[in-house]
């Protein structure tokens, strides 16, 4: 049985760059480190979610990535309640489990923090971005060494087919040290533009 | 959905109220409780803390099994290893090859009980015992000792795990993926899970009180549990004795916090929800609730008002049975299902120990005395950290 999918809308942040469907939205001067770059996108869209500033950079640039890819896209809240979410990374978390280590390293510069340790977990940003939007749906993580096409075609198709979700929130967010690297897609049957793993990944490797 | 049933054919469990289903059961009708000052582990602690423990050492665990003196099980593993022998051997399986069979698993705290003895000086040793950390290490061993080759997971996904596995193994019968499936949790106790408690400030210094205003917090506690799960095709084919079944299951998300449980306990109430719907039950049709109740404010006030959001003031008789056993983290779902199973065979409802007082925001009030009452249906709830919520709905054995 072969459904029919499509993408809705795709976001790429990368090189201090945001663009949506391919179209450039935003540019910032690459002498920015992310944090920098990241905040100034934040007050620029006047996000209003404190929140934000409480995140590890890999929430942060998985919120950024969620939050044009929605304002795009425009769901009711009750397809947003059920979508799933099937992400992945290369660092999984790796960029906040340096600096939580940084915290225990010396027995005389002892400071652990919780608010820095509950980052420890890639998945948390799947997290970060369900409680902002309320999503309920099924989700996973995956760490892979690079952009696996095939295995995040696999569970969406199979999210949709199993009717667990008629939207599924797909990509890649990596982030490691000064390195990012951002590629949100959203997939339903509804749509223009047809998705299968070719074209995704033509997307990917060309945007 | 008679030709999809899920049956429970099979159950064992180790806890600190007793070493078999038997011990359990006399434990839990006469309020025989296991929570206790810490005996086996030497930590700073042991003034402050009670906690729900088996008053075996590993060497004795591990003589039980008949395993070599070098022998690397976590305490974890051992646990898991004797409940899981247990369910096996009730189920009257002779040979686990003869049908399709799977392991499914949890465990939150893994082998770190060997780990943290070497945590401080490694050696040659210690990487014998290193290779015992990680969670599916359990899995494994148990998977070995039984014999089962098709199919083995390993969920962790914090105190609703073993709830969890439940729910992953009844999938894979209705789909047919699997004939029988040995599902349940294990969790041994470490200094690793009691200061990790204890820095979230939610570990009681008194036995802990389910439901009760004046809570304090939980008492942690170390158990394994597994029920054999087969579908309608083997107990028709192998005539076998069902103690239950499985009529319902829900897992939901609250998209609330990392850690915590929403106020209004959004993740709870989908999950019965959920677990109401797949069962084709209507709120009224459950006779009693096992609830997660550990005793801790955010829990018991957040559980509480999920279950007023789906029965109003017309709330059927509830208990936590965590005053037993202390709360036994990935196992609990496991130990918690063996107990629905319990209640649903003898008739019979377990008291909620401890309690005095109703908490002002919910006046609910649970099952205070073991109390009998013709029973149908059971519902369990086992929920996490990061609001992982999960219901099963047991039915009789008929």
């Amino acid at each position: 049985m072969k459904t029919n999918l499509n993408i809705i809308t795709f976001c790429r942040i990368k090189n201090h760059s945001i663009s949506i469907n391919g179209k450039e939205v935003i540019q910032k001067d690459s002498q920015l480190t992310f944090s920098e770059f990241a905040k100034l996108v934040y007050k620029e869209k006047a996000f209003a979610y404190p929140k934000f500033f409480k995140m590890d950079n890999l929430s942060k640039l998985g919120f950024l990535a969620s939050e044009f890819l929605f304002e795009k896209a425009d769901l009711d809240a009750h397809i947003k309640e059920n979508i799933g979410i099937v992400l992945s990374n290369k660092s999984a978390s790796l960029d906040t489990d340096r600096k939580y280590q940084e915290t225990i390293n010396d027995k005389a510069n002892y400071f652990p923090s919780p608010a820095v340790f509950v980052y420890t977990l890639a998945n948390i940003m799947i997290g970060e971005i369900s409680i902002k939007h309320q999503i309920k749906g099924e989700n996973a993580f995956f760490v892979s060494d690079k952009f696996n096409e095939l295995l995040l075609e696999q569970y969406t198709v199979s999210l949709i087919q199993n009717k667990k979700s008629s939207h599924v929130l797909c990509g890649w967010i990596d982030v490691d040290k000064d390195k990012y690297d951002a590629f949100m897609y959203l997939v339903a049957k509804e749509g223009t533009q047809n998705y299968s793993k070719e074209i995704i990944k033509n997307i990917y490797t060309t945007n | 959905m008679s030709q999809n049933r899920v049956a429970i054919t099979g159950m064992g469990i180790i806890s600190s109220i007793g070493n078999t289903i038997e011990e359990n059961l006399h434990a839990l009708l006469n309020s025989k409780k296991g929570v206790a000052p810490i005996v086996n582990i030497n930590t700073r602690h042991k003034n402050k803390i009670k906690v729900g423990e088996v008053l075996q050492t590993n060497a004795e665990l591990a003589k039980s099994l008949n395993l070599d003196k070098n022998n690397n099980y976590s305490r974890t593993a051992l646990l898991g290893c004797i409940a899981a022998q247990q369910a096996v051997k009730h189920a009257n399986i002779k040979d686990i090859e003869a049908l399709k069979t799977g392991l499914i698993s949890s465990t939150s705290v893994g082998g770190m009980d060997l780990t943290e003895k070497h945590f401080q000086n490694y050696n040659s040793e210690s990487r014998r015992l290193i290779n015992s950390h990680h969670a599916a290490d359990s899995t494994e061993k148990i998977a070995a000792l039984l014999g089962i080759t098709d199919f083995t997971s390993t969920i962790s996904t914090a105190c609703s795990s073993a709830a969890n596995a439940i729910i992953l193994g009844a999938r894979l019968i209705k789909s047919g993926q699997l004939d029988r499936v040995i599902v349940g949790g294990t969790d041994g106790l470490a200094k690793f899970t009691i200061n990790g408690f204890k820095t979230l400030m939610i570990l009681s210094d008194t036995d802990c009180t389910p439901f009760d205003a004046n809570r304090k917090g939980l008492n942690l506690g170390e158990a394994a549990a597994y029920l054999v799960l087969e579908s309608d095709a083997v107990v028709k084919q192998d005539n076998k004795t069902v103690l239950g079944y499985l009529a319902g299951y829900g897992n939901a998300n609250d998209a609330f916090h990392q850690t915590a449980s929403s106020e209004n306990g959004e993740g709870a109430f989908l999950a019965m929800s959920k677990a109401l719907k797949i069962a084709e039950l209507n709120p009224i049709d459950i006779n009693y609730i096992n609830a997660h109740g550990t005793a801790t404010p955010n829990n018991d006030l957040s559980e509480g008002k999920a279950i007023k959001r789906i029965y109003g003031d017309s709330v059927p008789d509830f208990s936590s049975t965590k005053a037993f056993t202390g709360h036994t983290l990935a196992a609990a779902g496991a130990i918690e299902a063996v107990y629905s199973i319990l209640a649903l065979q003898n008739d019979v409802m377990f008291p909620n120990l401890n309690f005095k007082t109703a908490i002002p925001e919910l006046s609910m009030v649970p099952i205070t005395e073991v109390t009998k009452k013709p029973l149908n249906y059971v519902l369990s709830n086992s929920f996490g950290f990061g609001g992982n919520c999960s219901t099963l709905i047991f039915s009789k054995g008929l």
